[in-house]
């Protein structure tokens, strides 16, 4: 692949799989500052990768792996990347906060869970609520698919606990 | 409502919103910037420098002076270069360790890498408290010891020790479990070692998760 057709296919990654991006930053980051940062950063590791793919794995899988990695490994780090930072046109605050209707509601609360959880079980309930399958978690996970399955199976005990109380 | 459908139908009502654009997709193609990963690099790579600069000196005055200098410089610059070239080894891994790591791999394994990466910083600092006594020692000399001052004895004496006794014990007690200490969060406080107990934190995590991952 020459370098005009790796910046192609990038290009047709972040847009196709922009998504994957902010979920994930969404889920790992409250401040929106950075979520610029971390998605930034998540895409700069896509494209330092991205001659290394691999096809025996889903692009997803893939761009999951990637993406998880360096949400869970981020910090602030403002002092080193000051003069880098390219400005990500996001407009993340458009939800409406005022009307609190129950699906808001219900919403929060989820995030309000998912807050509360430790990195690693970020990464499964976010997996789990994108409708992964077992297979698909544990190849992300690095863990074996019946083992997915137990964890997939506590946390959603926990969640319903978390939402009947 | 399912909370899946609740998810998805958030999220994507938010990604709508959200222009990564092509403007923004090509100008990191175009950005030389290092990634938070392989900014740890150029200190780390200053240190082992400056680490092997130092311990070549005191190596060279040491043999230089192996036939004249009194036995107690010898024998504290001889132990604090062992620890100095012990720190220098703990940061030679951690730049080995950084090229190995590939994102793309599995979060457990990659997550692990990493984190052990980033917590053996501690035993940079355990080294480093660990030469507090040879700080004390390295300028006694043979006169030194036979003025038989008692007084300067007691004030060497109290000195050295009680520098043996704190270097020890931060040696043995500067790690996880600790973190949460007065004095632990006193002396790792800088945002320098928030990633450090982060990624202590992390570890404690995975291990948890492999072993619930064998029920």
């Amino acid at each position: 692949m020459n370098e005009k057709e790796q910046n192609q296919l990038f290009q047709q990654l972040m847009e196709q799989h922009k998504g994957i991006l902010f979920k994930i930053a969404r889920t790992y980051c409250q401040d929106e500052e950075d979520r610029q940062d971390i998605i930034q950063e998540m895409m700069i590791q896509i494209w330092q990768s991205l001659h290394k793919y691999n096809d025996k794995f889903k692009i997803s899988t893939w761009l999951y792996r990637i993406s998880l990695n360096v949400a869970i490994s981020f910090y602030r780090k403002d002092a080193v990347r000051i003069g880098n930072r390219t400005a990500l046109n996001e407009h993340f605050s458009q939800i409406q906060e005022s009307e609190t209707t129950e699906k808001e509601q219900q919403m929060k609360l989820l995030e309000q869970f998912i807050n509360k959880l430790n990195d690693l079980d970020k990464a499964l309930i976010l997996l789990y609520l994108e409708d992964k399958s077992h297979a698909e978690i544990s190849e992300i996970l690095g863990i074996s698919a019946s083992n997915a399955s137990t964890k997939v199976g506590r946390i959603k005990d926990k969640l319903k606990q978390y939402f009947t109380t | 409502m399912t909370l899946k459908k609740l998810w998805q139908s958030s999220t994507e009502q938010l990604e709508l919103s959200l222009a990564i654009g092509k403007k923004n997709a090509a100008e990191i193609t175009k950005i030389k910037v290092q990634t938070i990963l392989f900014s740890m690099k150029p200190i780390k790579i200053f240190s082992i420098l400056a680490g092997i600069l130092w311990v070549g000196f005191v190596d060279v005055l040491m043999i230089n002076l192996f036939q004249v200098a009194n036995p107690f410089f010898l024998i504290s610059a001889g132990i604090q270069v062992i620890l100095t070239k012990l720190a220098i080894g703990i940061y030679l891994y951690q730049l080995i360790l950084i090229h190995q790591v590939d994102m793309s791999g599995p979060i457990l394994e990659i997550q692990e890498k990493l984190a052990r990466l980033k917590s053996s910083t501690l035993w940079v600092a355990r080294f480093l408290f660990l030469q507090l006594p040879v700080w004390t020692t390295f300028y006694w000399n043979e006169s030194m010891l036979s003025s038989s001052n008692f007084l300067l004895y007691i004030i060497q004496g109290i000195v050295t020790l009680s520098f043996t006794v704190i270097a020890v014990w931060l040696f043995l007690n500067i790690n996880y479990e600790n973190r949460d200490k007065k004095w632990f969060r006193l002396i790792f406080n800088g945002t320098e070692w928030q990633p450090v107990i982060k990624s202590m934190e992390l570890l404690h995590q995975i291990d948890h998760y492999k072993m619930n991952t064998r029920d």
